[in-house]
Order: C-alpha cells, then sequence, then structure tokens
C-alpha cells in the first residue's frame, strides 16, 4: 500500500508541473486570497470576469503605432536591470505587465536581440508570483534568435501572459491579475503618449483619449483592493489621470452595422461611431502626467 | 482492487493531461488558421447539452474593442464535439455578428469587425441546436484602417 501511495503522489507531482496548458490547480502563490482582501465586496466574481477581459492587451498599441509607421525607439521601454529590487508581489505582478507591453513592442518592431533581456525579466517575476509554468522561457528564447519565427514568438508571448491572467483568475488572485493588466495599461499609455510627443498624429490622440473608458474599467477593478496601502498609493496615482480624463468629451453618433461578403470573408463594419474631443492643452497634461504616473508606478 | 484503484488514477491523471493538451492545440491551430493577423485572445469553450425547448448554452465574454481598429473572430470546434460552434458577436443587444448566418444556413469559419466605436461588445459562444460541445474562439488583431 505504502509503494502505491507513493506512486500516486509521483503521478499527482507529475501532473501538477504539467498543468501548463490546463489552467486550474492549485493556489500555489502564497499570496493574501482575494477573499481576505476584499471584505466587504460589491463587485461579484461573475460581474468581475466580464470586466477584466481585454480590457487592455500587451501589443495592441504596439501594433497600432507601427501601423501608423512610427519608428522604434528603444527610450520608451523600462529597463530590466531593476528586476531585483521588485521583491512584493505587488511590485512583481504590476512590472510583469509593463514588461509585457515592453515586449509586446521590442516583438511587434523585431527586435530580437534586446527580446531575452525582457524574457528574462518576466520569467523572473512570473517565477515568482508563481505563474512561470505559463512561461516556456526556453522555446520563447530560442525563437526570438531567428526573425523568422516572429509570429510563433508574438503568439506564444501573447498567449502565455493570457494564460498566466485565467490562472489567477481560476485561483482567487483576480488582484494580481488586476495589477498585471494595471501595468500593460500604463505602459501602453506611456508608450502611445511618449510617440505622440515625438510624431503627434490624430488618430493616436483619440486612442489616448479613449482611455479615459478604460480607465475607468480599470479602476472600478483596483477599487476593489482599495484597503491594502500598496494599491491605495496605486489608485492616487490613477485618479490623476482620471480627473484629467474626465475632461475628455466622448459621444456616439448612431448608425446602422453593415455586412458584406467579399470572396467568402464576411466583414461587418460596426454601425455607431465614437467621437472624442481632446483639446491640446489637455492631451498635453495628459502626456505629462502620464510620464509621471508611469515612472511613479515603476519605482513603487 | 489496488491495481484497479491504481490503473482508475492513472487514467484519470492521462486523460485531464491530454484533454488539456488537445485545447492548446486546438487554439494554436485556430489561432494559426486565422490568417495573416495577431492573436490577441482566446476563449476556450466546453458546454453541456441544453435542456429541449430551452435556450442552448451559451459562452459569454465582455470585450474592450477600440475604434479604427479591424478585428478577426475565429471559432473552431473540437474534433470529438457533438455540437459545432458558432461564435457571435454583440454590442449590448445588437447582433453584429456571426460564423453561422442562419438566413443562408452558412457557416464562416471567421469575420472581421470593422471597430467604430471604442466600448465593451460581448461574445457568445454556443453550439448549434444546443448541444453539447467544446470549442475554441480567437480574436485576432488585422490591422489600423
Amino acid at each position: 500500500m505504502p509503494k502505491i501511495l507513493s506512486i500516486l503522489l509521483l503521478i499527482l507531482a507529475v501532473a501538477a508541473g504539467s498543468c501548463k496548458s490546463g489552467g486550474s490547480g492549485e493556489n500555489a502563490g502564497g499570496e493574501i486570497p482575494d477573499s481576505i482582501l476584499n471584505e466587504g465586496v460589491e463587485i461579484s466574481e461573475e460581474v468581475m470576469q466580464d470586466i477584466v477581459q481585454n480590457i487592455s492587451s500587451p501589443v495592441e498599441m504596439a501594433a497600432m503605432i507601427k501601423d501608423l509607421g512610427v519608428p522604434f525607439s528603444n527610450k520608451y521601454i523600462s529597463p530590466t536591470d531593476r528586476v531585483g529590487n521588485l521583491t512584493t508581489s505587488f511590485q512583481q505582478s504590476l512590472n510583469l505587465g509593463i514588461y509585457a507591453a515592453d515586449l509586446g513592442y521590442l516583438n511587434m518592431n523585431n527586435k530580437t536581440s534586446a527580446v531575452v533581456d525582457y524574457l528574462t525579466a518576466i520569467k523572473t517575476l512570473s517565477d515568482a508570483i508563481k505563474v512561470g509554468q505559463f512561461f516556456d522561457f526556453t522555446t520563447l528564447k530560442r525563437l526570438a534568435t531567428n526573425s523568422k519565427n516572429l509570429d510563433s514568438l508574438m503568439y506564444i508571448s501573447v498567449h502565455s501572459f493570457n494564460q498566466m491572467d485565467k490562472y489567477l483568475h481560476s485561483n482567487n488572485r483576480t488582484n494580481l491579475s488586476a495589477l498585471m493588466v494595471t501595468g500593460v495599461w500604463i505602459e501602453g499609455l506611456y508608450l502611445g503618449t511618449q510617440v505622440y510627443k515625438a510624431t503627434p498624429n490624430q488618430a493616436l490622440a483619440e486612442r489616448i483619449g479613449e482611455q479615459k473608458l478604460t480607465l475607468d474599467q480599470l479602476m472600478l477593478i483596483l477599487d476593489k483592493y482599495q484597503r491594502d496601502n500598496q494599491y491605495t498609493v496605486l489608485l492616487e496615482e490613477l485618479q490623476k489621470l482620471k480627473s484629467l480624463f474626465s475632461s475628455v468629451v466622448i459621444y456616439t453618433k448612431k448608425g446602422e452595422p453593415q455586412m458584406v461578403e467579399v470572396d467568402g470573408m464576411l466583414t461587418i463594419v460596426g454601425g455607431d461611431e465614437s467621437i472624442v474631443e481632446i483639446t491640446p492643452d489637455l492631451l498635453n497634461n495628459i502626456i505629462n502626467t502620464t510620464e509621471q504616473v508611469r515612472n511613479k508606478l515603476i519605482n513603487l | 482492487m489496488k491495481k484497479l484503484i491504481f490503473l482508475c488514477t492513472v487514467c484519470a491523471f492521462l486523460s485531464i493531461a491530454l484533454k488539456a493538451q488537445d485545447i492548446s492545440q486546438l487554439t494554436a491551430q485556430c489561432a494559426g488558421n486565422a490568417g495573416d493577423v495577431m492573436y490577441l485572445k482566446d476563449f476556450v469553450v466546453k458546454l453541456d447539452q441544453g435542456t429541449p425547448g430551452g435556450a442552448p448554452p451559451t459562452a459569454r465574454y465582455a470585450l474592450l474593442l477600440n475604434k479604427s481598429i479591424v478585428y478577426r473572430f475565429s471559432i473552431c470546434t473540437a474534433p470529438n464535439s457533438d455540437g459545432e460552434a458558432v461564435l457571435q458577436l454583440f454590442d449590448l443587444n445588437t447582433l453584429l455578428g456571426s460564423t453561422f448566418i442562419s438566413a443562408t444556413g452558412k457557416d464562416y469559419p471567421s469575420f472581421d469587425f470593422k471597430c467604430q466605436k471604442t466600448g465593451v461588445y460581448h461574445v457568445f459562444i454556443s453550439f448549434k441546436e444546443g448541444k453539447s460541445g467544446e470549442g475554441v474562439g480567437i480574436m485576432s488583431y488585422v490591422k489600423k484602417l
């Protein structure tokens, strides 16, 4: 019987280690579970799931900037030499999101030589918050050494990030997921605003203004954790941006959606159109405040 | 008896591991088949059969989509699935697009959505005739308009 038990334990250990693609398992983080942080929760977990989906993608802002034809600059990305100083799960999760956005920007611009540093930083941080099993560092590092593998590199990078996020949700650690998403968002906004500062562009100005909607969603999630001191500081910083974004006017022009089929491919054109009104002064204030907030957050 | 317990345990673990791998492969395959686009998000769905006369079981996801971006929504059904997966995109109560057009009976592996309004949209995934099934929806970035 002891022999069978030890075999069963071995299988359990192997299964736990191989949950790379399963997204299920025990809370391995040793973190404060949401249930303790969230006394007096006002948003149900179901609603949280509804809100969090796709608030901020680690590649979407970078893809848009690339489509606008703006050249790459390494001035906009966060240095990786401070990873060793990030010791709390709060710092690690927030910066994991920041580096994920930077990795997206690097990948998008095929800067494979710098990618390995960012992969290493993300691996270190994801291991620290116990989601490293979703980050296939060896494969990603191999793919990064060959520029022909860009599609695979992009897919595995973004998929790994999504898997980490899903795992944190399913293991009652949505607080860390919220921080990762916040990190992605602030770095994406920083990237967008810095690019705008260097090469002003109407489409980018609109995209920056639209972040009002994303920030509203993000703060709704983060408010849930305001009892924690570190979140209070984070919320105070984001509140500075929210106050500015409150002056951005966004309204909707009604329209009918249209569906066309061309060569067997279906395309739908959304009917409603959002219009963003943002004054140059307000935009400048948002750009400057974003820089201050982002620089403070990476040093929290 | 001990051997039977041991074998059952091994089978259960292997089955879980293989299923996870299958879905992971299906996700990668579905993202690859979406074309020359950039993967953003996947929606892995496993639904039980619906009750007779009732609404088909549906998985729902809220997404924040951005103006002036063309997104591609693709759907793939797992090979062992009873039902065929259908992905629909809604803006509040308005159905914007679907991988299955009931009026023509035609299926599409994906559709593009030219987003003109930044906001929250919903993706619904269900299986035809309320059957049980497993599938993956993929959202990709096509281009900036």
